[in-house]
């Protein structure tokens, strides 16, 4: 088979080849740089930038608050897409572009603002400290920070699935003697997981690599509340560059896994409801 | 009138009991109003925390009108070379079949899931002074890492994807059937893509250019490792509330961050627009099919 | 225009979608290409239009070779199936379409395409939806648009594909009619792909039958019905019965044909069935399941002893007189069949 259908309409040499240097220049040359770079590093050199106390540490706290703020996501991201979608009240148009605001909103000015919130003379930060809960300069700062971050693309996800499901499909329940809860648990739940488990991870993703709206809420304490892309910085800063780019090797390969899942999960889905269509 | 009620379409049985969807909503709200609602309305009362003289004082500091002169071009030059490159990507996958298209769709896909971080690292391992092209860079007088065209790399870098990824589900639906027709008519290549598809894909089109625009104005981190912070050269708008936040001059900071959150509610307000255009018009398409 | 397609064939991946198919339009005419779906002449329609290039052939238009002209320069109209008019132009700048895009030189000014447009939409009766928008038409106006659009450009050659499938049987009938008045009138050489027996055989001047990328027959529309010269054809228009002469015996030895051997299978048509109340030679018992009164005929579902089901028409005159019952038991006879060799794969 030949690598292309025939078609009539021009202009695919032009737009493929386009697309393929301006990706291999921008995106596909500079990231293998990093790998190539890497390469320079003996295994053992690597292990030992990698496995380093501070690092690993910071990976711990990465990884955690990511994935605490991802299971954060979920739950909320649910619930907001929810209410979008089936209930009606005043305002309901604001708060559903109001959702898209991570997305819009710069994460050097979210990272401020949710730092001067949560401070402990903050508005929010002080009647915590009463409680005896700092939230600011400490790694329960940086999951806040990341489930700001990643809301959105939860809600976004999960709901299409949910303006979609037939209506009939819950009548179908109803009639067949199903309450409420049973009808969300065995029909609504199951149709929207497949979403739900993307937008988990592409939240997960997004929260692993964020930067601008971590750094000022976490203070930055090391073996504490450093993240990962911070650690980088500081070693470019010190001019170790090999030392980056070890912790960036790894930070992509992480990458990579999650595309790899999100991917999986699509598929699995287009598998399973590939049939109805 | 009841202030929350369940869509009209919905049946007695789909329902859950008023109280459940008054704590549903209830909550939603809260969980909104905390995250959402106060770090944006904080922002406004920081940067006016001393009043408006010292506001607008903040905003007309040289330093803070060459960064967000510094935003503005190089949100105008890696804007528009992505909206090129989108369109000239979502033009083959979507008009065309060829071996690899999922994975060419993942590849485009790549800067969404790579952190800003490394984003910049990598221009740095390439054009930096310790870099492939380093020496070579230096010899010639060219500088590009803490340099203007390094920011614009790193930031066409991030938003790279945008674009495409929303032409190419658009162009991918609407598929190739009137390109065709006017092909058979004698249109050419060019007259088929100005009057055939550009006119179709121009919602989806204006759609991501808000959402690319929205990230280039506001990127920070990846933008952070190539610039070197220098004021009044290298600064973009959120590198210097970073600056004036860390040097605690809040006022100044916040009042500067300000501007940006001005521009990411008009990005929101933009956006529901777009998206209340072609709602309105799959509307106005669905409901003029009536019957023959 | 003629057409002339000369051993024409494409193959996508594994499948083939035409095997070496010849054929010849002549001008004027209007042809049908009828055949079930994936049987290649939807691939054909567009290999003739040019929208799909053929791995081996020739196509000759007027006799000068086209294969390798591309579709902008062939000067075919073409209607697709889903018609494909432009959504955000209205119903003028579609069928102004094709004149706008002509390089200046021979572009028609703004008043000549005003009253070249405006005389095509009058020829198909839509004039008053000049302004309209497609997503403001119904089917039938959408299909008469496209037709319009496609003629602007004053085609040699004007090709449909499918071009009633999308609309309901009513609207259906009349543009039928519509369609053969409107080739009365611009007498341009036309071609249209079908899956409808029915209108193929109302519409079309000549009928070419395809199956499985190859032409089963061609010939007017009385030919193909009356003389079918393979089995698909038979069993593709119209209903048929089949008797198979290891079976049924001597019964199939009926009119001229004479049954070769063992393997042969005889095509009856129901309305060739002739009922029999006493036994006579070379008939077959069979019990009246049911009786059905369908519009102008009666359709009698039988069964030989065998069990195997046999199905009649009647008119309702015939049926009047004899007034046949379900449960009664009657002798069938063929008054014509055509005979084919069992092994004949269908």
């Amino acid at each position: 088979m030949r690598f292309k259908q025939p078609s009539v309409l021009p202009g695919f040499n032009l737009a493929f080849g386009y697309t393929i240097v301006y990706l291999s220049l921008l995106v596909l040359i500079p990231l293998s740089a990093l790998v190539i770079k890497t390469t320079s590093l003996s295994l053992a050199e690597f292990w030992q930038v990698v496995s380093s106390e501070r690092v690993v540490a910071a990976y711990q706290l990465t990884f955690g608050a990511s994935l605490i703020a991802a299971v954060i996501n979920l739950f909320a991201g649910l619930l907001v897409a929810w209410v979008l979608v089936r209930y009606s009240f005043p305002g309901k148009r604001i708060v559903d572009a109001l959702v898209d605001l991570p997305f819009a909103l710069p994460t050097a000015v979210a990272g401020i603002a949710l730092t001067t919130l949560y401070a402990p003379n903050g508005l929010i930060g002080e009647q915590l400290a009463k409680l005896g809960i700092q939230v600011a300069f400490k790694p329960l700062g940086v999951v806040v920070a990341l489930t700001f971050i990643g809301l959105p693309f939860v809600v976004r996800t999960v709901q299409p699935v949910l303006q979609d499901l037939e209506a009939e499909l819950e009548e179908a329940a109803a009639c067949l003697g199903a309450n409420r809860w049973q009808t969300f648990c065995k029909i609504i739940f199951p149709a929207a997981l497949p979403a739900l488990l993307t937008g988990f991870t592409l939240a997960f993703a997004r929260a692993i690599g964020e930067y601008g709206s971590v750094i000022f809420i976490a203070g930055n304490i090391p073996l504490e509340s450093e993240i990962v892309p911070l650690l980088i910085i500081g070693k470019l800063e010190q001019y170790d560059y090999a030392g980056a780019t070890a912790i960036a090797t790894v930070m992509l390969l992480i990458s990579f896994v999650l595309i790899l899942a999100i991917n999986l999960i699509q598929w699995w889905h287009a598998r399973r409801h590939g049939m109805r269509k | 009138m009841q202030a929350v009620s369940t869509t009209a379409v919905r049946s007695a049985a789909t329902q859950e009991a008023v109280w459940v969807c008054w704590l549903l909503l209830t909550g939603a709200l809260l969980f909104l109003g905390f995250f959402l609602v106060l770090p944006l309305v904080s922002i406004f009362a920081e940067a006016l925390r001393k009043g408006w003289a010292l506001y607008w004082e903040a905003l007309k500091e040289p330093d803070a009108l060459s960064a967000l002169q510094l935003t503005l071009t190089v949100t105008l030059i890696s804007v528009p070379i992505n909206l090129v490159f989108g369109v000239a990507a979502a033009w083959a996958i979507a008009k065309f079949d060829f071996k690899g298209k999922s994975l060419l769709i993942t590849l485009i896909d790549l800067p969404f899931s790579v952190s800003p971080v490394v984003a910049g690292l990598i221009y740095v391992l390439i054009f930096g002074a310790q870099g492939w092209l380093g020496p070579w860079l230096q010899a010639h007088d060219i500088k590009i890492i803490f340099a203007v065209p390094g920011i614009v790399l790193a930031t066409m870098f991030v938003t790279f994807p945008f674009i495409a990824r929303e032409l190419i589900p658009l162009m991918e639906a609407q598929g190739t059937e009137e390109e065709q027709a006017a092909m058979v008519l004698g249109a050419s290549g060019w007259q088929t893509f100005w009057k055939i598809t550009l006119p179709n894909i121009k919602w989806g089109l204006l759609y991501g250019v808000i959402l690319c625009n929205a990230r280039a104005m506001g990127e920070f981190g990846a933008v952070s490792v190539v610039s070197g912070h220098i004021r009044g050269m290298t600064n973009t708008t959120p590198l210097h509330v970073e600056i004036l936040y860390n040097e605690y001059n809040f006022v100044a900071s916040f009042a500067c961050a300000s501007i940006l959150a001005l521009l990411a509610l008009v990005t929101l307000v933009a956006k529901t627009w777009v998206e209340w255009q072609t709602e309105r018009q799959m509307a106005a398409e669905r409901a003029a099919v009536y019957e023959t | 225009m003629s057409i002339e397609i000369q051993s024409i064939a494409k193959q996508f991946g594994s499948f083939t979608a035409l095997d070496k198919v010849n054929l010849k339009v002549e001008t004027g005419e209007l042809l049908a290409l009828l055949g079930p779906s994936g049987c290649g002449k939807t691939t054909l329609l567009r290999i003739i239009a040019g929208l799909e290039t053929p791995d081996g052939g020739q196509i000759l238009f007027h006799g000068e070779d086209a294969t390798d002209t591309h579709v902008r320069e062939r000067q075919v109209g073409f209607v697709f199936q889903h018609y494909a008019l432009f959504r955000h132009m209205t119903v003028f700048e579609n069928v102004a379409f094709g004149l706008r895009v002509r390089p200046k030189h021979t572009r028609p000014n703004n008043t000549e395409i005003k009253r070249r447009v405006h005389e095509l939409l009058n020829l198909v009766q839509l004039d008053w939806l000049a302004d309209r928008y497609p997503a403001q038409l119904s089917g039938g106006q959408r299909q008469r648009i496209a037709l319009a659009r496609a003629l602007a450009v004053e085609p040699k050659v004007l090709l449909l594909d499918e071009p009633f499938g999308a609309l309901d049987t009513k609207v259906r009938k009349e543009l039928r009619r519509w369609l053969k008045r409107l080739h009365e009138e611009v007498h341009v050489t036309s071609v249209f792909v079908t899956h409808d027996q029915e209108e193929a055989l109302e519409v079309a001047d000549r009928v070419v039958v395809m199956n499985k990328g190859r032409i089963e027959q061609v010939g007017t529309p009385e030919q193909v019905y009356d003389t079918p010269a393979t089995p698909f054809v038979y069993q593709f228009l119209g209903d048929v019965n089949l008797f198979h002469s290891r079976v049924h015996g001597g019964f199939a030895q009926v009119g001229e044909h004479p049954v070769a051997g063992d393997g042969a299978v005889a095509y009856v048509r129901p309305h060739d069935i002739e009922l029999l109340r006493e036994p006579a030679p070379q008939t077959l018992v069979a019990k009246i399941d049911h009786v059905r009164a369908i519009g102008s005929i009666v359709r009698l579902e039988l069964s030989l002893e065998n069990g195997d089901p046999v199905e009649a028409e009647l008119s309702r005159d015939a049926y009047a007189v004899q007034r046949y019952a379900s449960g009664e038991r009657v002798y069938i006879r063929p008054r014509s069949a055509r005979v084919f060799a069992e092994d004949y794969a269908i």
